[in-house]
């Protein structure tokens, strides 16, 4: 049981901690305040105790899948978020850009705290009824935290302690990866809930690298890992790489046309 | 990095946390497979001890044993009847259908997993199954494992206080260095003294040292300098000035081929001031001799020191506010300041002009202005009039006037060792230039 409950708090905390310290990093380097930070984080737990207080009524929603349709929108929210940032970020000279940015980064820890905070409210809650369990799974709580906490922190400093070009390289392809992650976890919500046709995987790496490992959930949360992935999943997976990839690099282009 | 002290908290704590969740991680599974095995050879012991124990190949009458309801046996004949069993296992758990084979296995049955082994009596032909309930077994080892695990955890934040407190005495000696630079005296240049310094810190406190003291080594110079040309340049123009007003009683010499020898030796001998004023007025000088002044008691004190200029040109000159306006300053500094703004203003406004000179208490702080009636400075030129020798274009002046151009340059100077602001401005009031000088509160 300790196990289990690592590994489930630990996908769910891995994810939000590389999604702020990205974004820590990204201030930290061009200077910006870090108030957004504790906003986020205070609306994003409220909002998280909220949704999980309620989560009863939302799993009624469209026909009893509300729950998997829910956290599909959320994960297409901090998809965009993401898309957004990068797209702004990579034009530092246009005006206005400061702000949108920040509210960009507030905006993406308030629904990757929503997002990760419930299921963790969820989760622990299932076992306060289990004496016997409970110790167990409080303490993988707290290991699986510990760890995705100590993974975020050290990304955050080496991002920081790189020189700027290489680190400013390393957070974009983090960035991506993570969107990419995003919209993969999407189709499989969208999976269990019956809005995506399920089908035959496609491969099946489970034996290299379970997902129930540590370095399986690390993969996960990084790069969107599943061991047995469906067509459809591969397929948005790219997908959502390639818009990605393109809406920034044309912004990168026409910012650099600009200071031509 | 905003601290130190915090990046080495945080990655100190992140990879002690790292590395300890991961091994604990890895001995809880070995110790699961450990227990279980405990569990295992238990069930396995339970099953001889039965054995032995048990030589009956008849149907025990009473047939049921008590035990309780997380363990059970049974014993079976070689076609699988009962021969005996405890009370919570009361159907034969095997049968002629599943290919039977000695050893352990996991099995459903009473609603509950269990973990079963399966001994073979092959000197009475018969059966001894032993087994107990998975969950609990699985409960029972993971209380043993974590029994371990919990005061690791909960070592962390222990950990991370301890970590926190040496840090911050690690870096003592840095805040110690810290506060003996900032604490020191503008004009303290003396080497900074470390006893006991880290060696990381040595060469910083060896290369602050030797910074001062190049610094102390060109203050001196520098005062020496000022010192040294204040009295070589002025002896020989007092020369120059006493032999000039030999000339001047010579009658056979006309005064008019004397004038402008007479005010080339006067320009140089402003030139020779202004450029002493300016060098003496280092900022870190300036600052050694700060004090609580009355702005007014110093304007009060040039106008009357300079009214006899004025007064050659029949200029009126006017003091308004004059209240006391205490500013924390440089005494000689804002005297030379105000003694070149109304030597400028006098200088370059008319015969009968006017000027006006106002010291009045603001928000901020304290302004003075000084105002006349003279021909005023072109709009574009009033970034340029700070610059050392720049002369506004002589058409707009006079050009019998004295000058160097390095007046406005150094009440720029001034202005800026108070910390104060200069702004230039066509006198409405007046129709000149308006000079406003806002200085902090003390």
């Amino acid at each position: 049981m300790l196990l289990n409950a690592v590994i489930i708090i630990l996908r769910e905390v891995i994810e939000a901690s590389l999604i702020i310290s990205l974004f820590l990093a990204f201030s930290q380097i061009f200077n910006n305040s870090r108030v957004w930070l504790l906003t986020g984080l205070f609306l994003g737990v409220i909002s998280a105790a909220i949704y999980a207080v309620n989560i009863g009524v939302v799993s009624q929603w469209f026909d009893g899948v509300g729950q998997e349709v829910i956290n599909a929108g959320i994960q297409i929210i901090i998809y965009l978020v993401l898309l957004t940032f990068l797209i702004i970020a990579m034009r530092p000279d246009s005006p206005l850009n400061k702000s949108l940015l920040t509210a960009m980064m507030m905006i993406g820890v308030i629904f990757a705290t929503v997002r990760e905070g419930s299921e963790i409210i969820i989760y622990i809650h299932g076992f306060v009824t289990v004496p016997e369990l409970f110790q167990s799974v409080l303490l993988g709580s707290a290991i699986g935290a510990g760890i995705g906490i100590s993974i975020g922190v050290c990304i955050y400093y080496i991002l920081l302690n790189m020189p700027i070009n290489i680190s400013i390289r390393a957070g974009y392809v983090l960035t991506v990866l993570l969107a990419g992650s995003m919209i993969s976890q999407t189709v499989q919500q969208l999976t269990q809930a019956d809005w995506v046709i399920s089908q035959y995987p496609i491969w099946d790496t489970s034996t290299w690298i379970s997902e129930h490992s540590i370095s399986g959930q690390l993969l996960y949360a990084v790069i969107g890992y599943e061991a047995t992935p469906t067509a459809v999943q591969v397929m948005a997976y790219l997908s959502a790489l390639f818009i990605i990839i393109l809406f920034s690099g044309y912004s990168w282009n026409h910012n650099q046309r600009l200071n031509k | 990095m905003k601290s130190i002290r915090t990046y080495l908290l945080l990655t100190l704590i992140a990879i002690i946390t790292l590395v300890t969740f991961l091994s604990l991680l890895q001995g809880y599974k070995d110790s699961i497979t450990e227990v279980q095995q405990l569990f295992d050879d238990r069930l396995q012991s339970m099953a001889a001890m039965i054995s032995n124990a048990n030589q009956d190949l008849h149907p025990h009458s009473a047939g049921t044993e008590k035990l309780s309801s997380t363990v059970f046996f049974q014993i079976l004949t070689d076609d699988f009847s009962l021969l005996a069993r405890s009370n919570n296992a009361t159907t034969p758990l095997l049968s002629a259908d599943n290919n039977v084979t000695a050893g352990f296995r996991d099995i459903n049955f009473s609603g509950y997993r269990w973990r079963v082994y399966i001994l073979k009596d092959d000197s009475l032909n018969r059966w001894i199954i032993t087994g107990e309930r998975s969950d609990i077994s699985y409960i029972l080892a993971e209380k043993v494992v974590t029994a371990s695990i919990i005061p690791i955890v909960l070592a962390i934040p222990i950990a991370a206080f301890i970590i926190w407190i040496a840090i911050g005495v690690g870096l003592k000696p840095l805040r110690e260095l810290t506060g003996q630079l900032n604490n020191k005296q503008a004009d303290d240049l003396s080497p900074v003294v470390m006893a006991n310094a880290p060696e990381e810190l040595t060469s910083l406190v060896a290369s602050t040292n030797a910074l001062l003291q190049r610094l102390n080594d060109a203050f001196v110079r520098e005062q020496q300098f000022s010192a040294d040309a204040a009295h070589e340049l002025r002896t020989p123009i007092s020369i120059l000035k006493v032999q000039l007003h030999n000339l001047q009683n010579n009658e056979h010499i006309s005064d008019a081929a004397l004038l402008p020898l007479a005010s080339g030796i006067e320009r140089m001998g402003q030139v020779i001031e202004q450029i002493l004023s300016l060098y003496r007025y280092s900022p870190e000088q300036a600052l050694i001799k700060q004090s609580e002044i009355d702005l007014s008691a110093i304007v009060q004190s040039i106008i009357a020191k300079d009214y006899e200029q004025i007064a050659i040109k029949q200029q009126k000159i006017s003091l308004s506010g004059g209240e006391v306006c205490l500013i924390k300053g440089n005494q000689f500094a804002l005297e030379t300041l105000v003694q070149n703004l109304i030597s400028n203003a006098s200088k370059y406004t008319p015969q009968q002009g006017e000027i006006q000179v106002t010291s009045k208490h603001i928000t901020t702080g304290v302004r003075l202005i000084v105002e006349d009636s003279g021909p005023g400075i072109p709009q574009e030129q009033y970034e340029r009039v700070f610059e050392r020798f720049y002369r506004v274009d002589s058409d707009r002046h006079n050009s019998g006037i004295l000058g160097c151009g390095l007046g406005l340059a150094i009440v720029k100077h001034i202005v800026d060792l108070h910390k104060a602001k200069i702004i230039l401005h066509p006198s409405t009031q007046l129709g000149g230039l308006k000079v406003m000088i806002d200085f902090p509160n003390k």
